[in-house]
């Protein structure tokens, strides 16, 4: 059976795309499917970084659609998880030496040698989106609970839309005390907006950071609520039927009182 | 939660209500965005089915999409110089 191909984009740059890719990527490799992940960032490249990978780079994905090596070259296994691998960007090239058609044409070879392959796409919608959404099947959305990143990601979207992708939604980056205090915009809020079907809400953590210090798997960790949050993500991806779970604020008794006087 | 209480009672408004608001406009006004070959067509092929039944001055003529708080509108303006008589 041909596995497929889930793009990852957003429009907007810095709202977690990467942490996002490389996150449900490990998850569902630890569900024990075959996933490659590919970073579609040429010329910016940080995939590799990540995920702790960055010293066993020899070929990169320029090379694989230049018919410079094999796929089986360039795909980097990690030593952490079993059956997951990366394809990273190239680093001295621009987006322009990679084109849509050529993309798609690795893809459909990528699809017979894994389950999943994830596509990290670049920030913004020119060629290099162009070129990750190429081979796709699937698109996934990220966008964090802003102005600027939902209304990229509408933009977004709309295009996917246009390919006949039928993108979901990530909200990344929650904070439940914020929204609460009406500082920050409630999931409900961007999915009213946006009007698409949710893959997953994930939480402010400082565990990414700490994770992408390192270079170390954010869902292999337990006491991280985002890891657990695209561990859930992943298994909805692969159409498990998980409940969407709602960050949780520590309610106190003043949000109660406030609650039961309608003040929200 | 106190202070939430107090912005309650002193009508402080929650900026997240403010930013769904604007989102919300903003998105629907870039989808009215129209880019100019657009216009500069749908113009030609008014100006010709006008030019069926009024002689109208083209110098003259402008076409605009008007955005408003709650309505967007295409306006087009023309003097019209003669009625054409209608041949039996």
């Amino acid at each position: 059976m041909e596995g497929k191909i889930i793009v990852v984009t957003s429009g907007k740059g810095g709202v977690g795309k990467t942490t996002a890719t490389s996150s449900i990527g490990a998850a569902l490799a630890l569900e024990g499917k075959r996933v490659a992940i590919v970073d579609m960032d040429i010329g910016l490249r940080n995939l590799d970084v990540v995920m702790g990978l960055e010293n066993r780079i020899v070929f990169n994905i320029v090379d694989v659609v230049q018919g410079r090596c094999k796929i089986d070259q360039a795909a980097i296994r990690d030593r952490r998880i079993e059956n997951l691998f990366l394809i990273p960007a190239s680093q001295s090239d621009n987006k322009d030496v990679l084109s849509p058609s050529g993309v798609e044409r690795v893809a459909k070879e990528l699809r017979k040698k894994f389950d999943y392959v994830i596509m990290d796409s670049p920030a913004g919608i020119e060629r290099g989106f162009e070129n990750s959404i190429a081979g796709a099947n699937e698109a996934v959305v990220v966008c964090t609970p802003d102005v600027s990143a939902v209304r990229d990601a509408d933009r977004v979207i709309g295009l996917l839309y246009a390919r006949s992708l039928e993108p979901k939604l990530i909200v990344n980056r929650l904070e439940p005390t914020r929204v609460e205090r009406g500082e920050m915009l409630s999931h409900e809020d961007v999915l009213d907006i946006l009007s698409i079907e949710l893959a997953g809400l994930v939480p402010m953590d400082e565990k990414v950071l700490i994770s992408s210090n390192t270079g170390t798997p954010l869902v292999l960790q337990n006491d991280s609520t985002a890891g657990q949050a695209f561990r859930r993500i992943a298994k909805r991806l692969n159409g498990e039927d998980v409940p969407i779970e709602v960050p949780n604020q520590k309610t106190s008794v003043w949000s109660k009182l406030s609650k039961t006087f309608g003040l929200r | 939660m106190l202070q939430e209480f107090l912005k309650r009672f002193t009508g402080q408004k929650r900026s997240s209500d403010e930013a769904k608001k604007r989102l919300q406009f903003s998105l629907v006004y870039d989808k009215l965005e129209v880019n100019d070959t657009t216009l500069t067509d749908l113009q030609t092929d008014i100006v010709n089915v006008i030019s069926k039944y009024f002689e109208i001055d083209k110098n003259a003529l402008e076409l605009k999409v008007k955005n408003d708080k709650d309505v967007s509108a295409l306006v087009f303006n023309t003097p019209i110089l003669h009625v054409k008589r209608k041949r039996a």
